[in-house]
């Protein structure tokens, strides 16, 4: 199995899309810090977790976009075609499904980390700041449950129809469009320029609300449960 | 032949496709967006709310479909399997060059039936001052050009990488950023134009210009590296590299792409719409260039000549200096960084002169040596496209020249002299400006203009004041005298916005206005003949006053501030500010050396004009919308990270740390001084306390040596202590 997944990894980031992302990814990140992070949120500093945790958001909808293209990789009509072969060899299709799932998931923490290392990058560089460990919290909850969903809901979208994912690719950017309600704020930023400023201290460590942790858990719940799903059904 | 059959078939084939159906829908309802949910320009213009935000909208929800629509119909037949099949038909350069004219010819099949649709529906919402001229280029430039550029810029992608994917995500990225982090970068903003305001009663072409400029810069890159990517389309089953050295043996093609490159690179560095004014607006070096000793100036003359068709200026200015110094010395002028100085004559003889590359205020020095002879007649034709102040782009459209509106601004009207003090008749000033014959010439000071001759439709008009610079307007104007105060207001407005000015009271609110600060602070005493002028500017996002003239911004009175009810029936609280500068600011100068200091001319004109507007529309209107407002102003001041932690800020790249410092120096002047004057208010007793103290500050004799009303006067007359007004 291990084999398997090591071959659909290198299938998934050993290639044009993997790197041409990553540059794209890079380019628009340092944007945003440059531009928009230095600046800080909610009077905080630009290196606290909440302007850290609006940097998240507004590269959210490109790791979205990430995680789904890592899916048209095996759902594509290509794809398809060729489980006709991979059907017949010897290995259940759970646990084959399973070296996919952990392919994709990879895939998509790769492109994670790529975000969290620029800006660890940028806040040494600018501001000789190094005190990571205070970012780990909103990037776990800003980054894993809405990728985790992404990934669990496009595999669902794309086993019912492939083009469905490309439609799903456009949801981030739809709720960057639309008010949301303040338990999604993490999806549009509003979130973290908006509830720092509620707590009434000056550079309040970081907290989350309930309603927030909720959704997040949900989403991390809903995608992992989506994922397992497609994993019995295989 | 056989290139225009393919295209036609294309074509047909094209709009037989239910994707590019519903892209042409969704595109046509785009505009839709620009009334709800993106409002991209933030006047309350007419035609800001119902032509610009909509067509805006439409340009950005069209880019993005068209280049989505772009990306699919290029992997079309890759997607399908049959490329090999098309590409042993058909070139598939060919091909390319076919499909881009296609999706060409749909998008601008899009943009009528959208400008269709939309015409009637624009003419309803606009009402009377919709304009014809101002629909079309803004269809035009706002839209049309978006769905170009998102078709060049997705193919392009595609065409590079041949992968919908990747395309896809390099588009996204690629307009994600026109949105959001170089959407107030004029010129990268390639999806959505910064577009603030469209003006109702005045002509809109210098911000056609600046957005077709930036369209075209782009159009130029977009279509290079769109050839780029053509040159790149896989042949005779090679990889990127092999095809484009089989696409670049025809030499032309890479020129081509080299050339579009080079233009638009071009284009970007020597933009002509903006200057590269020092961003540090702290800094004012030019008032620092030491006088000339023994050299005055005893007068100037200047013949200005606008074409209101190009939106350029030429001009003639003539200066007289008495040098009695003995020797050549170096006179300083201030012009317009647009400008070009063609010839400078000091007595009829050819003198050096250069323009300084440092700009500082929209301005750069020009330098000339003039002759030891006593007296001097020193010459400067200048001329050429005004640039506007590079720290304000994104607010661009205020030096507009055209035949139906003009403002020439100081050194935009001609060279202003920096460092030759004047003779004992100050700086006497004649000024001729030739104007198409239907516009009105209105000086932005207490001198009237006349005209002196008339031929072939235009004619020449003449005013004479003191002064080293000045502002002209000219239009098709409207003048209403209106006695308040004890003075005449010559009220000057468009001559499109006469209903809208009727119905909004406009008069009665200027009277009301004059007679407050006459009643409270004391009649004006600087004004000629006992008259002022009120002239109402194209919408310009502010305003400002002069010994004898105030601004009025176009938007202070529109048709949708009428219906706002929050406001009663007469807003203007523009016009207010700068008809309350005529006490503070004119009346009493302050002391402008240091202009980043908390305590100018603004922090009294904010509290007056908060004044005003709670007698005129109440306690609770003006709470809410200026006291509020100061208060989360100054508190996000004290709170701001980089104003508590200093050190932080100077590791900063110098751009952002003035970036944020000028924002802070707003903050204090309009923010923070008011509210130090509203709790200076409560302390001394209540508002009319207050009034008899600034009465008298208005009225108190000045010091001929310093006749400026400082901090230390205001606090004195208030009897407190600065601590005493710490806010913090």
């Amino acid at each position: 199995m291990l084999k398997i997944f090591g071959y659909e990894c290198r299938r998934l980031l050993w290639n044009k899309f993997f790197l041409g992302f990553s540059v794209i990814l890079l380019f628009y990140g340092w944007q945003v810090l440059g531009n928009e992070t230095i600046l800080g949120v909610s009077h905080t500093a630009p290196f606290s977790p909440w302007s850290f945790g609006g940097y998240l958001s507004r590269m959210l909808p490109l790791l979205w976009i990430g995680a789904l293209f890592f899916l048209t990789f095996f759902t594509s009509p290509a794809a398809r075609r060729a489980a006709v072969l991979t059907d017949a060899a010897p290995m259940a299709p759970r646990r084959y499904a399973l070296a996919r799932c952990a392919a994709a998931l990879t895939g998509t923490g790769l492109l994670m980390l790529i975000c969290l290392i620029e800006a660890a990058v940028f806040y040494g560089r600018y501001f000789g700041w190094y005190g990571w460990g205070d970012l780990v919290l909103p990037a776990l909850l800003t980054l894993v449950p809405s990728l985790v969903f992404a990934l669990g809901s496009g595999w669902l979208f794309g086993r019912i129809r492939p083009w469905l994912i490309y439609v799903w690719m456009l949801f981030p950017f739809a709720c960057a469009a639309f008010p949301l309600p303040k338990a999604m704020g993490l999806w549009n930023g509003s979130f973290f320029t908006g509830y720092p400023l509620t707590l009434g201290t000056l550079d309040p460590s970081f907290t989350v609300p309930v309603s927030v942790l909720l959704i997040q858990c949900l989403l991390l719940a809903g995608g992992a449960a989506l994922l397992v799903l497609r994993l019995r059904k295989r | 032949m056989k290139t225009v059959r393919l295209f036609q078939m294309e074509l047909r084939r094209l709009l037989q496709s239910r994707l590019a159906w519903i892209v042409i829908l969704l595109t046509a309802l785009s505009p839709l967006a620009g009334l709800s949910l993106y409002k991209p320009a933030s006047a309350s213009t007419m035609l800001s709310l119902y032509l610009a935000n909509p067509a805006l909208a439409g340009g950005v929800v069209g880019g993005i479909l068209f280049g989505v629509l772009a990306v699919f119909e290029l992997d079309r037949t890759n997607r399908s399997r049959v490329d090999v099949l098309t590409d042993a038909a058909v070139s598939p350069l060919c091909m390319a060059l076919i499909r881009l004219m296609a999706l060409t010819a749909s998008a601008l099949l899009t943009l009528c039936v959208t400008a269709l649709v939309w015409l009637p529906v624009s003419i309803h919402l606009i009402g009377s001052v919709f304009d014809g001229g101002d629909y079309v280029p803004a269809y035009l430039l706002f839209m049309g050009m978006g769905l170009l550029l998102g078709i060049l810029a997705a193919s392009s992608a595609y065409q590079f990488t041949r992968r919908a994917d990747l395309s896809l995500v390099l588009f996204a990225a690629f307009a994600g950023l026109s949105l959001t982090v170089w959407a107030d970068n004029w010129q990268l903003c390639w999806l959505n134009p910064c577009v603030w305001a469209l003006s109702d009663d005045f002509s809109n072409l210098r911000i056609f210009r600046s957005v077709a400029y930036m369209r075209l810069t782009w159009l130029a890159a977009l279509a290079g590296i769109w050839t780029l990517s053509y040159l790149c389309i896989r042949q005779y089953g090679k990889g990127i590299l092999g095809s484009l050295a089989c696409s670049a043996r025809r030499v032309y093609r890479p020129a081509v792409a080299v050339l579009l490159l080079a233009c638009s690179g071009t284009a970007y560095a020597a933009q002509p719409m903006v200057d590269h004014s020092n961003p540090d607006e702290t800094v004012m070096s030019f008032y620092e260039i030491p006088y000339l000793e023994d050299v005055v100036c005893s007068g100037r003359t200047v013949q200005v000549h606008p074409d209101t068709s190009a939106g350029t200026v030429s001009g003639r200015a003539v200066y007289r200096f008495r040098n009695t110094s003995g020797q050549e010395q170096t006179v300083s002028l201030a012009v317009n960084p647009g400008y070009t100085v063609s010839s400078v004559r000091a007595n009829g003889e050819d003198v050096p002169f250069s323009v300084g590359e440092y700009q500082e205020y929209n301005e750069a020095v020009l330098e000339t040596a003039i002759p030891a002879e006593e007296m001097v007649e020193l010459a400067v034709e200048y001329g050429g496209f005004p640039r506007e102040n590079g720290n304000i782009s994104v607010m661009q459209g205020g030096a507009e020249i055209s035949a139906e509106y003009l403002c020439l601004e100081n050194a935009e009207l001609a060279p202003r002299l920096m460092n030759v003090l004047p003779d004992e008749a100050m700086y006497p000033t004649e000024v001729e400006i030739t104007l198409p014959s239907h516009m009105i010439a209105i000086p932005f000071r207490d001198s009237d203009a006349e005209i002196i001759s008339e031929q072939d439709g235009e004619a020449t008009w003449r005013y004479t004041y003191n002064g080293t610079s000045g502002i002209l307007y000219a239009g098709d104007y409207i003048r209403q005298d209106i006695e308040a105060g004890g003075i005449t207001i010559q009220f000057y407005y468009g001559r499109k916005h006469q209903a809208v000015m009727e119905a909004a009271g406009a008069a009665d609110a200027v009277r009301t206005v004059v007679d407050y600060c006459t009643e409270h602070y004391g009649p004006l005493s600087f004004s000629s003949g006992g008259t002022l002028k009120l002239i109402q500017s194209r919408v310009s996002g502010g305003g400002y006053a002069t010994s004898g003239a105030s601004l009025l911004d176009e938007a202070d009175f529109t048709a949708a501030n009428l219906g706002d009810p929050g406001k009663g029936a007469v807003p203007g609280e523009v016009m207010i500010h700068e008809l309350v500068h005529q006490w503070w600011g004119l009346g009493n100068m302050f002391d402008t050396a240091g202009r980043s200091d908390p305590w100018s001319a603004e922090g009294l004109t904010v509290y007056t004009t908060y004044r005003i507007v709670k007698d005129l529309y109440g306690e609770e209107y003006a709470q809410e919308n200026y006291v509020e407002k100061w208060r989360q102003a100054v508190e996000d001041y004290y709170l701001n990270f980089y104003v508590r932690n200093p050190e932080y800020l100077e590791r900063l790249p110098e751009e952002k740390q003035l970036e944020i410092t000028n924002n802070l120096t707003y903050v204090r002047q309009y923010c923070e001084m008011p509210l130090k004057i509203l709790k200076a208010e409560e302390l001394v007793g209540g508002a009319e306390a207050m009034d008899q103290i600034l009465h008298s500050l208005f009225n108190r004799e000045l010091d001929p040596a310093y006749p400026y009303l400082s901090y230390q006067d205001f606090l004195d007359a208030c009897g407190l202590t600065e601590e005493e007004l710490d806010l913090a």
